[in-house]
């Protein structure tokens, strides 16, 4: 691997709408994640999160600025990059079991038994050993939810995009996710982006927090997270490191609340 | 569950034959023009045994079947056209609108011209009024597949007919087949119409024959007949689901 960011936004801008009825939704962001980084991308909710997503993901580019990818401009969904949708009962297949909505995202040469293997292994490392040829539809939403991070793993991507993963499922079932999505993350040494409206969320799970001001949207600041890679739920929570890190953000928040013109 | 279900699939039937034999005894209606189920019964025999009824049966489910089967394939070929291109599906609307009304009897004259009175007069006309059901609950599943899903896809860098095959299809096969069941019946209508109005054989033939000739046990025994065509049509369709759909089916928890 080079030494650069291994994802790189520069200026991305986005407006939607023409005329008076035209808003920008992106207004100039620019961050950079680097291997090995768990890095979360938090912002009041319509600040532009999904839409600045789609730009990273070649999904749907920006109208100017460019996202490179281990060095290449970002012009289609690049080869090495996952994404995780928020809505899994949207994004599963439902004609297919766990196990083979995991296999499917393996698009590689390997055989038929050598990635049913893999996306067993996977699917146990998610906690969902027992439910391999469950439909989606058979499944709670966590579970649901862990399949599709199951999935995003399978492909065995440089980067794994997380598109508010936890949004949809209950209190006790997110703080479970949570350590599970940091665990996997430790283990399969995979780079995460994680988009969250959750401040609280961010500063427990990333190593760098990129905080978004509302609309028109602009980083209102990173924040580097010293707490290492071992989390607890508990013990973190109260950690003066993670206290600190999520004052820093809320008073961001705050203070960018009224975009001052550059 | 599913055996109490086909028992009272089973006793709905029980109960029509139940009417039609009170109805036929109280002498509501003159018994030589209402006969009982043991006189349809006789009738029904007689024709199985002179080959009439089987061979006519043969003719008729293979035309039904023959031509759901081509409705189908084009209906959804139609959909995906207008999944792909909205200026055809702009253009293909209208035709819709025009084509759907016309009933099987107002197309008949129209295909013994452009066909004679073979298989392919047949083939036309249920191709004609059944592809509607495959082809509407096609283009509106296609539409219906969840961007998350489609956008799954274009992550895992498939081309556009990747996505469609194995993505935006399976999606919207169980809808489909909503509307597959649906152009059976109207299949099985649209023969025995044509077979009444220009046929040689088969079973709407049979009927008009037998309906001329006044025998009328023998009338009503056919008429029967096609029910059970549309019973053992709708078997088919759902075996075809099952095959296909299986997950679905499950999901919705009843043998429908």
């Amino acid at each position: 691997m080079q030494d650069g960011p291994i994802l790189e936004a520069r200026d991305l801008r986005k407006a939607f709408g023409a005329g008076a009825g035209r808003t920008t939704i992106l207004d100039g962001i620019s961050f950079s994640v680097r291997e090995g980084d768990f890095v979360a991308v938090v912002g009041p909710s319509g600040c532009g999160k999904t839409t600045l997503l789609m730009a990273l993901a070649g999904l749907q580019p920006a109208d100017a600025g460019e996202v490179r990818f281990r060095g290449r401009q970002v012009l289609s969904p690049p080869q090495g990059l996952a994404l995780v949708f928020q809505d899994y009962s949207r994004s599963l297949f439902p004609w297919k079991t766990a196990l083979r909505n995991v296999t499917f995202a393996m698009r590689g040469p390997q055989g038929r038994a050598a990635k049913a293997a893999r996306a067993e292994e996977l699917l146990h490392a998610v906690g969902l050993g027992d439910a391999l040829h469950k439909y989606p539809w058979q499944l709670s939403g966590g579970m649901q939810q862990r399949v599709a991070i199951a999935r995003g793993l399978a492909s065995e991507s440089d980067l794994l995009l997380l598109d508010e993963p936890l949004a949809a499922v209950d209190a006790q079932t997110r703080a479970d996710m949570q350590d599970l999505i940091l665990d996997l993350a430790q283990r399969f040494r995979q780079t995460c982006l994680l988009v969250t409206h959750d401040v609280d969320e961010a500063v427990y799970m990333a190593d760098k927090v990129v905080v978004l001001s509302k609309r028109p949207t602009r980083v209102a600041t990173e924040i580097t997270v010293g707490l290492g890679k071992a989390r607890d739920q508990i013990a973190t929570r109260e950690h003066p490191d993670y206290l600190h890190a999520r004052h820093e953000v809320l008073a961001r928040i705050r203070a960018f609340r009224q975009p001052v013109a550059p | 569950m599913t055996a109490a279900l086909r028992l009272r699939g089973l006793v709905s039937l029980l109960f029509v034959l139940l009417v039609w034999e009170t109805v036929s005894r109280l002498g509501i209606v003159p018994s030589r023009y209402f006969p009982g189920l043991a006189e349809i019964a006789a009738g029904a025999a007689e024709m199985i045994r002179n080959g009439e009824l089987l061979a006519a049966e043969a003719m008729t489910l293979g035309r039904a079947v023959a031509g759901l089967v081509l409705a189908t394939l084009i209906g959804i070929a139609l959909a995906v056209l207008s999944d792909v291109s909205p200026f055809f599906e702009r253009g293909f609307r209208t035709l819709t609108g025009l084509l759907q009304p016309i009933p099987p009897a107002a197309i008949v004259p129209l295909a013994i011209f452009g066909f004679g009175l073979g298989l392919k007069l047949y083939i036309f006309i249920i191709v004609m009024v059944t592809i509607w059901g495959p082809y509407l609950n096609g283009v509106a599943a296609l539409r219906a597949v969840p961007v998350e899903q489609i956008l799954n896809g274009r992550m895992m860098r498939m081309t556009p007919a990747q996505i469609l095959w194995h993505i935006k299809l399976p999606a919207a096969l169980p809808e489909i087949f909503a509307g597959i069941r649906y152009a059976a019946a109207v299949s099985l209508i649209a023969v025995v119409v044509s077979e009444m109005i220009a046929g040689r054989d088969g079973i709407g033939y049979l009927l008009v024959r037998k309906s001329f000739s006044i025998r009328i046990p023998e009338t009503y025994a056919l008429m029967f007949v096609t029910m059970v065509n549309g019973v053992l049509l709708a078997m088919l369709v759902n075996l075809g689901r099952r095959l296909l759909t299986g997950w679905h089916v499950k999901q919705m928890g009843y043998p429908a």
